[in-house]
């Protein structure tokens, strides 16, 4: 089986900026791996790489051995750092939309999951608080049968108690066969559900170990670690 | 894919456009019946001038403002939800970027085509109350001497041109945006700046190739301002639009298809 993502020589020049730099990473399946890196050191640039929604200047994405188009998009479930919903949908209206168009969104689970959360199918998106509309877009995202979840800051901008459904949430749809590459710095709130991580300094890959490997080599935490390497 | 893409296309401006072109038939309706039915036309022209003088320049304003809604409906849909944020999502779908822009290009079109129609309704509504026509019919030879065809195949022939051009009109309006795209900032501005300056050419290279061509119908330009001369000047310059329009249509059709494919950079 081909590894769910391999990035090879990847690089994004803006002007004359390196936002990513000769970067090459393979995943395998059935992993959670955190992308951690201070702002700015490419981590939302590698994301919309995979996503296909910029192009690289040099290197290539693949996914499940193929670049980025059409049949990607099928196999990738992605959670971008902003609201991408039209705020004049209603949540019904958008669980139609989605149902449309990914053939592996589950809409019995995302309703089970909205109901969970008392949120108004009826209801315009903008009428909804901030957090609200994050967590109907988690939902959105996690209520499909992907291969590989990128979920791009999901706990960045919610309270702790939703951050804790949050990442409930992300465990209980975990498929064991599926991958989940989840870009954020509040490590110390999802260090125990990595299995691995990848550092991402100034465009360039600093480290791509297991957790258990910095736990056992390195004797200390993942956020300890990331402190150590990132210290300003 | 494209179906279902086209299906939220058409569906997201439904409502503005309903809205928009509502006005319209309800204003030509209301025009007709409190206006143009009630104009005696067998009064002096120098009485009822001023009177359709400003019922005209109305009506040209409402065409106006109609046309450019539309115009901007088209605009701002394939921006938003291809350039801005909603566009983490449009590209994220399992579609290809070429499904993606004929998406756009058949909703698009579909607008601009219903929009026309609508115009042309609107014109009909205004001006077929049996008083107008009656004295349309004084002056129709008159009219269809001066047009060299009757008034109904002119204007059959000029909606047909506006038509065939609803495709071109599109294109040029999506080409625009995606350029703008290409920009670091101040990306709407660099659209809007696009789209000027890419007309300005095309009128320029139009009015060379009637230099060229010697198409002007005498040795000054003001000689198209004579009666037949003007409709076949019209027709001329209109014809030698439609070939320039194809070709660019093709050519910009292929520069928005190569930005989507080669080019996308969503900030």
């Amino acid at each position: 089986m081909k590894p769910i993502l391999e990035c090879q020589g990847l690089t994004k020049k803006y002007g004359n900026i390196y936002a990513l730099s000769n970067l090459s990473l393979t995943l395998e399946r059935g992993q959670i791996v955190g992308l951690l890196g201070l702002n700015g050191s490419g981590k939302t640039t590698l994301i919309k790489l995979i996503n296909g929604l910029i192009t690289s200047t040099a290197g290539q994405v693949l996914i499940n051995g193929m670049l980025p188009g059409a049949d990607t998009k099928k196999l990738v479930s992605y959670l971008p750092e902003r609201s991408y919903l039209n705020d004049h949908m209603k949540v019904e209206e958008i669980l139609s939309y989605f149902s449309d168009f990914y053939e592996n969104f589950n809409v019995v689970h995302a309703r089970a999951m909205l109901s969970d959360l008392d949120i108004d199918t009826h209801a315009r998106l903008r009428t909804l608080s901030k957090g609200t509309k994050e967590k109907v877009q988690l939902v959105l995202v996690m209520s499909r049968d992907a291969e590989l979840f990128i979920l791009d800051e999901p706990i960045g901008g919610v309270d702790p108690a939703a951050r804790d459904y949050i990442l409930q949430t992300i465990l209980t749809n975990y498929n064991e066969n599926a991958t989940i590459l989840l870009s954020t710095h509040l490590i110390t709130d999802i260090e125990n559900m990595l299995d691995r991580v990848l550092f991402i300094q100034k465009g360039q890959l600093v480290l791509n170990a297991t957790v258990d490997e910095i736990r056992t080599a390195k004797r200390e935490s993942v956020d300890s670690l990331f402190r150590e390497v990132f210290k300003c | 894919m494209l179906g279902k893409l086209l299906k939220y296309d058409l569906k997201y401006g439904s409502r503005f456009f309903i809205l928009l072109h509502g006005i319209l038939l309800a204003a030509c309706i209301l025009g007709r019946l409190l206006f143009f039915e009630r104009l005696d036309f067998d009064a002096g022209s120098d009485i009822i001038a001023p009177y359709i003088i400003l019922a005209t320049s109305l009506y040209v304003l409402l065409f106006t403002a109609v046309s450019l809604g539309t115009a901007a409906l088209l605009a701002v849909r394939f921006y938003r939800n291809l350039f801005t944020d909603e566009g983490y999502l449009s590209w994220t779908l399992p579609a290809t970027p070429v499904e993606q822009l004929w998406a756009k290009l058949f909703s698009g079109t579909i607008w601009y085509i219903l929009d026309i129609l609508i115009l042309a309704l609107s014109l009909v509504i205004l001006l077929s109350g049996s008083n107008l026509t009656a004295a349309y019919a004084k002056v129709a030879p008159e009219i269809t001497e001066a047009l060299g065809m009757p008034l109904g195949r002119y204007g059959t022939m000029l909606l047909v041109f506006t038509l065939l051009s609803s495709f071109s009109g599109t294109v040029t309006i999506y080409v625009c945006i995606s350029i703008g795209q290409l920009f670091p900032s101040h990306r709407v501005l660099c659209a809007i700046l696009t789209y000027f300056i890419t007309s300005a050419v095309i009128q320029i290279v139009v009015l060379g190739l009637m230099v060229i061509f010697n198409l002007f119908p005498g040795p000054y330009i003001n000689d198209a301002a004579t009666e037949t001369d003007t409709v076949q000047y019209l027709f001329t310059t209109l014809k030698l639009s439609g070939v320039i329009n194809f070709v660019l249509t093709i050519v910009e059709y292929f520069a928005t298809r190569y930005i989507f494919i080669r080019k996308l950079n969503l900030t």
